[in-house]
């Protein structure tokens, strides 16, 4: 399996009750998997201990062979090689278009940078919008960089928490269909959380519903969604 | 199960390490006081606890009950007043009545006493003009009573200010259905905003008292004993360092009963309005008599306040200015200036690193640093000097065979006598200034752009530097202002420890009014002034309109 997740369980600091109860996730290399839920159901806290930014009570997670937590171990995000699209984006304000795509790419050198830049924007179609702030562009645009910043730097899994939410409801529908070119032309492995059935039904390859921070279900989005 | 703990304090390290080390440093001369207190004293302690002890008790209390009980009178009618109706120059007045945080009490209260003596503008006008020679007991600011109305003038401000504030967010519907259900606005200022906003001016009393405790200006120049002036006595007269640190120490103590009470005393009871959606009061608008009687008050105190005295200053200073600005003078305000500078840029490099440390590590030890990094506020300047005076010397002690080393006939005391104990006391004095506007600089950045930065491949520290610190630069500028001009009218601190011979602007105002030199001081007192009223203009004007 490209992706290992086994026996995850998490409690946040503040509260009593466990937010992720033993998830575990198997997936293979270029496959999309979506997490839905209702909020509050641990979604996004299962994202998040994917991305190191959490760090699990107990249990493995492994990508590519490489354990990024167990018993012994504890990546940090910035050594992980994962990539994530935040619910807000988190673009950098006082950078512009050009600047957060390539934050994540400092081991290339100037040309392979800009060169990786270029590859991206074309995938986005935000090639004239490079030397824009952040608050030049519409949300669209905004979600359309963050996706790219994060693709930029190659990780090996991209996570993608609520990428529609900030949007209205006509442009979510063309987004979505955009997101899913995207994710087929990359052949990148990815994990999309998100509340909404449709966002799943038409992205994912499989489908996993989290109640209470527990998996309730898990199969092909049909068989699941049905 | 593992520990996670472990695992998270691994990518940490410098940040805590860096955080540690100023927590203990800012800790050591502190808990030096508390432990030298437990000593048992000399005859001099003897002496001073049999004859002398009372009376500073008795008139640091004396101060801080009058001053707190009138700076809360002026204080709330006047953030009632302003808030809640309309008169003539209302506008002018809401912010106008800040302006005396400007003026550093220990210059007020020799521009007074030059005002009102036998030589002063008043008495002399009567004697020639009106042929009237007063009773001089009516006209000697130079007691209890006249440091009271000092510290009432120039304090009230704090107790406004917070009162004010939370009279705009908080209360427009209430006002508004209190008047609706037939009360007066006088009823309504009882029964409704004074309980209301009990925290507010518990709040901003308390910053009042902290100031009256740590005034050493005034009282040394009106002659009052206080705990204050009794501390430097101890130490500069009688060189008894152990008796002095006990003094401080009680000073101390009762400084925590302050912090104590303010906490007991708001309790439970936070109010807040419940509903986020703040709107403006509408103010009432007052006809006739009771416009004019508003207007009449407001310009009284503004009057009193600040515009008496800085125009008293301006007058002295057109007197001197050629006797007093030569080459000397400049190398004062060079002084001042580098003095202010250096400290304030070591205030706000230390506030960020402690303050980073603390949100990334939402645990008890974080509550505890901010605790410490704050508490320097609180505790007046005379203990602050011993404490850190106690722990230079000590340091000093240990490091003789090192200045032997360096240079044969090296003096004893190195540090002792260098800039460095006062920038150390500085810095820990006004660290809380610092530390809370970087605290709210990160709050308004959130976690998420490091959590972003991270997933991109940076680290904690390489994201700080490429992200945060650009987004944090107004909280940097603001928190760098704030301390700079703090530590420019900072007078106790720097009229005991700083090094022979250097002068700033403040301890030369202090000096010359302590020589009868009045005129000569209205210079370096105008300066410091000016650059303290800009920046109570900036912070409370341009902060009024981006909250509205």
């Amino acid at each position: 399996m490209y992706v290992e997740i086994k026996n995850l369980n998490f409690k946040y600091k503040a509260s009593r009750e466990t937010t992720v109860v033993d998830f575990s996730l198997d997936m293979e290399k270029g496959e999309t998997v979506s997490i839905v839920g209702e909020s509050g159901s641990g979604k996004s806290t299962v994202l998040r201990l994917i991305a190191g930014l959490e760090i699990p009570l107990s249990g493995v997670i492994k990508v590519n062979n490489k354990v990024m937590v167990d018993d012994s171990t504890f990546i940090a995000p910035e050594k992980r090689d994962i990539g994530m699209v935040f619910q807000d984006y988190a673009l950098f304000p006082h950078m512009t278009v050009a600047q957060n795509i390539t934050f994540g790419l400092k081991r290339l050198t100037n040309k392979e940078k800009k060169e990786r830049l270029a590859e991206v924007l074309e995938l986005v179609s935000l090639e004239k919008f490079k030397d824009r702030y952040p608050y030049e562009l519409s949300g669209g645009q905004q979600q359309r960089v963050a996706l790219a910043r994060a693709l930029a730097p190659k990780p090996s899994l991209l996570l993608l928490d609520e990428p529609f939410s900030n949007l209205d409801a006509d442009l979510q529908k063309k987004i979505r269909e955009q997101l899913k070119h995207i994710l087929k032309c990359t052949g990148i492995t990815s994990i999309l959380v998100t509340h909404d059935k449709e966002d799943a039904l038409s992205i994912a390859d499989s489908v996993v519903v989290l109640k209470e921070g527990r998996i309730v279900r898990a199969g092909s989005p049909a068989q699941v969604l049905a | 199960m593992f520990k996670t703990s472990r695992l998270k304090a691994t990518y940490l390290n410098t940040w805590a390490l860096l955080s540690l080390i100023f927590v203990l440093l800012i800790l050591a001369p502190n808990v030096n006081i508390l432990i030298n207190a437990l000593k048992p004293g000399n005859e001099n302690w003897y002496h001073i606890k049999e004859y002398l002890l009372k009376d500073y008790i008795i008139n640091s209390l004396t101060l801080v009950a009058f001053t707190g009980l009138f700076t809360v009178l002026l204080g709330t009618t006047l953030a009632w007043l302003v808030s809640v109706f309309e008169f003539p120059f209302r506008k002018f007045f809401k912010w106008g009545l800040i302006l005396p945080l400007a003026i550093p009490p220990y210059i007020a209260a020799y521009t007074y006493d030059g005002l009102l003596n036998y030589t002063g503008v008043i008495q002399t006008f009567l004697r020639n003009s009106l042929k009237i020679s007063v009773n001089q007991k009516y006209f000697n600011i130079m007691s209890m009573e006249g440091a009271v109305f000092i510290f009432t003038a120039f304090l009230y401000p704090y107790v406004y200010i917070i009162t004010k504030s939370f009279l705009e967010k908080q209360s427009a519907s209430l006002i508004e259905n209190s008047r609706m259900l037939g009360r007066s606005p006088l009823e309504i200022f009882f029964y409704v905003i004074l309980p209301l906003s009990r925290t507010a001016i518990l709040g901003g009393v308390s910053l009042v008292i902290l100031e009256v405790l740590n005034d050493y200006g005034v009282v040394k120049y009106f002659g009052i004993v206080t705990f204050s002036t009794a501390i430097f006595k101890t130490w500069f007269a009688l060189g008894d360092i152990d008796s002095a640190v006990k003094l401080a120490a009680i000073l101390m103590f009762m400084v925590f009963a302050v912090l104590l009470m303010e906490n007991l005393l708001r309790g439970r009871k936070k109010f807040s309005y419940t509903t986020s959606k703040v709107r403006p009061i509408t103010p009432l608008k007052l006809q006739g008599m009771k416009a004019a009687g508003a207007f009449v008050y407001c310009f009284t105190v503004f009057s009193l306040s600040f515009l008496i005295p800085t125009l008293q200053l301006v007058y002295w200073a057109f007197l001197a200015y050629q006797k007093v600005l030569h080459v000397k003078f400049w190398v004062l305000i060079i002084n001042s200036l580098s003095a202010a500078l250096v400290s304030s840029v070591l205030v706000i490099a230390i506030a960020v690193v402690i303050a980073n440390y603390c949100r990334l590590n939402d645990g008890l030890i974080s509550k505890i640093y901010s605790k410490i990094t704050t508490l320097g506020y609180s505790i007046p300047g005379s203990v602050i000097a011993m404490g850190v005076i106690v722990f230079f010397v000590g340091l000093d002690r240990r490091l003789v065979w090192l200045y032997h080393m360096i240079s044969e006939n090296s003096s004893k005391l190195v540090l002792s006598t260098s800039m460095a104990m006062l920038t150390f006391a500085y810095i820990i004095r006004f660290l809380a200034i610092g530390y809370n506007a970087i605290e709210a600089g990160f709050a308004r950045i959130g976690r998420k752009f490091l959590e972003a930065s991270r997933t991109l491949g940076m680290n904690v520290t390489q994201t700080f530097f490429k992200v945060e610190l650009k987004m944090l630069q107004p909280a940097i500028i603001s928190g760098l202002v704030l301390v700079f001009i703090d530590i420019l009218k900072e007078l106790p601190l720097t009229l005991i420890l700083r090094p022979f011979n250097f002068d700033t602007l403040a301890t030369k105002s202090f000096e010359y009014a302590g020589d009868e030199m009045i005129h000569e001081a209205a210079i370096s007192s105008l300066i410091i002034i000016i650059i303290s009223a800009v920046s109570v203009y900036f912070f409370y004007k341009i902060g009024d309109r981006e909250e509205s």
